[in-house]
């Protein structure tokens, strides 16, 4: 479908940009909550060709070019979260709470990126990065030793006490054989 | 009154528009279909531009520039300007607002207006071939160029005096002109290796609608670097023979850089180059030393396996950040001059486990998919616009600086645009009146360790407590993939609002002064002999 008349964007818009928060991503998009991935892409794709800012790159009032591309705008923000499992799975915790967008921090994926990026102190997190290399050599007894010195510098790291926790795993698991052939 | 894209390359330019539903490149003057993107400065104020301008790289490789996309909306202090200027022979320095400039025999030039200069002489190129007046433009640039690239871009179209229409990330360009009206159904990679950028880009192609799902890159590899390698090897021979690095001579240099792209060329096609070089340096009793070379295909190969095994790196880095196995692709289109050696196009088959697409010109797919936007944009609204949709991904993260050093991120890296995010942020100090919000660019949770953008300050804060202002600042990246940000002060309900400053930029003014100075010198004799070598036969 080609780019809608002025006067029933126009109308669309004024209709829209006032309730966005109040609107479930899933009635942005035009789509019950059971919709599969596939289909919620196909949806996306529909009301692109309708609403994508570039169709309406002519026109000349400012404001309703601004508001279309925050009403535009959120529904690719339904379309990233609804697309992704991970945040569909938050996404249906939000809704449950009678809330209709996900959280800015939710929203967010892939954070922290590295391990590492929790920890704030400098001592603690070179410690700790010595210690993943360790864990990646395989270097079990090492790797307990700097996450340890790791977590003297920052006790409540959550990552840190993680990974203290998989490296003694570990060394407790190729301990014990070692163990027996020295017997 | 037309609507043209327009390639504006490392290397070279390229510049078309949709006629009669044809896509139609502007032929170069000279021959062929591209512009060097080259402009030559005579003390006079003359300018000399493309093949013209390159001739006079040893003439006078002091006021010639080229390169010039490499340094654009970069700061003069960025650790990509300052490796520029120990390889480039004309000079820079740190002008106003930090920027780059160039300083030239007349005066000294902000790279916007050397780049504005070149896409000027673009539009006179295109108005005389296509016998129309040239009003806007599409303008492509790397996926992985940030905002200030960005908006430096814009600045030089503005300077060139073209309603910028967009600007259009090259992949996804390619993507279009590749795709639109096959009413395909298939994921696809653009591999874009041109003269100074590579990217990597992933779509979802479905019928009219072109999603990007990931895109990276680097935008500090391309041909020159190729060129370069080139350029050490035949140095070295000729120190060998000679015992003279010919590299501490400009003119010697410019030279053995001109003659190593002819040699990559060449090896593009032939097993091994020879030749010889007249006149590289004088001898102890003032003789002229010639440099006679031979080399063969895989030497040359030896020198740029790692360039491309970056390229290939970068490949696995993209495709893993959406989950995907190469296996997995049933395209990959070639774009950029560099996808024509040899060496590339093999570690990319290699790679994917098929054959690159690359019936498609590598150097003007570009330019076709950003006439074809250009045309979309023109006409949007009415029945000649094509259906289809870009939907393109922000390339970086974007965040603000928080206390310790961190960046707060508020936009992701490869979310769809437009975006606009806001996050709620609080004052540091007590009676704190203003916050300087510094914004930045990349995925670090260091601040310092991202690109800093800019900064806009929010003042008139009322007097409160630590943490008891609430202030809110809202990021949108539009379809340009351009930042703008908002601050309110939400806890007295005034909003404010403010305008990033972006580093090494220029102001809004100083791009309207170059505007006037460039439309007064508008189509003066400075192109004496354009409208002749324009009607060449650009088969010739």
């Amino acid at each position: 479908m080609p780019a809608l008349p002025p006067d029933q964007l126009a109308t669309f818009v004024q209709q829209m940009y006032g309730k966005l928060d109040d609107l479930s991503y899933y009635e942005l998009l035009g789509v019950s909550t059971g919709t599969s991935q596939p289909d919620i892409r196909a949806a996306f794709y529909r009301v692109s060709g309708d609403l994508h800012p570039d169709r309406y790159h002519a026109l000349a009032d400012r404001e309703l070019k601004d508001r279309l591309e925050t009403i535009y705008a959120r529904i690719c923000e339904g379309y990233r979260v609804l697309t992704l499992p991970d945040k569909r799975a938050a996404y249906a915790r939000t809704l449950a709470e009678g809330k209709k967008r996900l959280t800015s921090t939710e929203r967010e994926s892939n954070r922290p990126q590295n391990p590492e990026d929790s920890i704030k102190h400098e001592e603690a997190k070179k410690f700790f990065r010595l210690g993943m290399l360790s864990l990646g050599r395989k270097d079990f007894k090492g790797a307990v030793l700097n996450f340890n010195f790791a977590r003297s510098f920052e006790p409540d790291a959550a990552i840190i006490k993680q990974k203290l926790g998989e490296a003694q795993a570990a060394q407790g698991a190729t301990a014990k054989p070692g163990g027996a052939g020295a017997k | 009154m037309t609507v043209v894209g327009i390639d504006l390359g490392t290397t070279n330019s390229v510049i078309a528009t949709v006629r009669d539903a044809q896509v139609v490149v502007v032929p170069a003057a000279h021959g062929g279909y591209l512009h060097p993107s080259v402009v030559s400065f005579a003390p006079d104020g003359l300018k000399y531009f493309s093949r013209e301008a390159v001739a006079r790289r040893i003439l006078d490789p002091k006021n010639t520039v080229y390169s010039g996309k490499r340094l654009i909306g970069l700061p003069f202090r960025s650790d990509e300007v300052q490796k520029a200027i120990t390889r480039l022979p004309y000079e820079l320095r740190e002008g106003h607002n930090e920027q780059a400039v160039f300083v030239g025999p007349d005066r000294n030039y902000t790279i916007p207006e050397v780049s504005g200069l070149l896409l000027g002489y673009l539009r006179q190129c295109s108005e005389l071939f296509l016998g129309d007046t040239v009003v806007g433009a599409v303008i492509t640039v790397p996926a992985n160029f940030n905002d200030a690239q960005r908006r430096a871009t814009i600045d030089a179209g503005r300077i060139a005096g073209l309603d910028v229409l967009r600007v259009l990330n090259e992949p996804t360009a390619a993507a279009l002109a590749y795709g639109l009206g096959q009413n395909m159904s298939q994921r696809i990679a653009v591999y874009d290796f041109g003269g100074g950028t590579f990217d990597i880009t992933v779509l979802q192609v479905e019928g009219d609608v072109f999603e990007v799902l990931a895109t990276g890159g680097d935008t500090f590899l391309g041909g020159d670097d190729m060129d370069n390698a080139l350029l050490n090897i035949l140095a070295e021979l000729f120190h060998a023979e000679h015992g003279i690095d010919p590299r501490s001579d400009q003119a010697a240099r410019a030279r053995l850089l001109i003659a190593a792209e002819q040699v990559k060329r060449h090896l593009s096609d032939f097993p091994e180059a020879r030749g010889e070089l007249k006149n590289i340096a004088m001898g102890g009793q003032g003789e002229q030393l010639a440099l006679r070379f031979h080399i063969a295909r895989n030497v040359f190969e030896t020198a740029i396996r790692s360039l491309v095994g970056r390229t290939v790196q970068t490949c696995q880095e993209v495709l893993a950040s959406v989950g995907l196995a190469a296996s997995q692709i049933d395209e990959v289109i070639m774009v950029g001059g560099t996808t024509r050696v040899p060496l590339v196009r093999a570690e990319v088959e290699r790679y994917f486990g098929r054959l690159p697409r690359t019936d498609l010109n590598p150097d003007e797919v570009v330019a076709w998919g950003a006439a074809i936007q250009a045309e979309n944009l023109a006409h949007a609204g009415d029945n000649l616009a094509s259906r289809a949709v870009l939907l393109d991904v922000t390339p970086r993260a974007l965040g603000i600086a928080v206390t310790g050093g961190f960046a707060e991120r508020i936009v992701d890296r490869n979310v769809p645009v437009p975006v606009e995010q806001t996050r709620i942020f609080t004052t540091s100090a007590d009676q704190q009146s203003s916050v300087r919000i510094q914004v930045c660019q990349g995925e670090s949770r260091r601040f310092d360790e991202n690109v800093p953008l800019g900064e806009l300050e929010l003042s008139g804060i009322p007097p409160a407590r630590r943490g008891e202002v609430a202030i809110e600042v809202t990021f949108r990246v539009d379809t340009d993939g351009i930042l703008r940000v908002r601050a309110r002060d939400a806890s007295t309900g005034v909003a404010r609002e403010a305008a990033v400053n972006v580093r090494g930029g220029m102001s809004d003014s100083e791009v309207a002064e170059a505007v006037e100075r460039q439309k007064s010198n508008g189509d003066d004799s400075s192109l004496p002999e354009l409208k002749e070598e324009i009607l060449e036969d650009p088969q010739e």
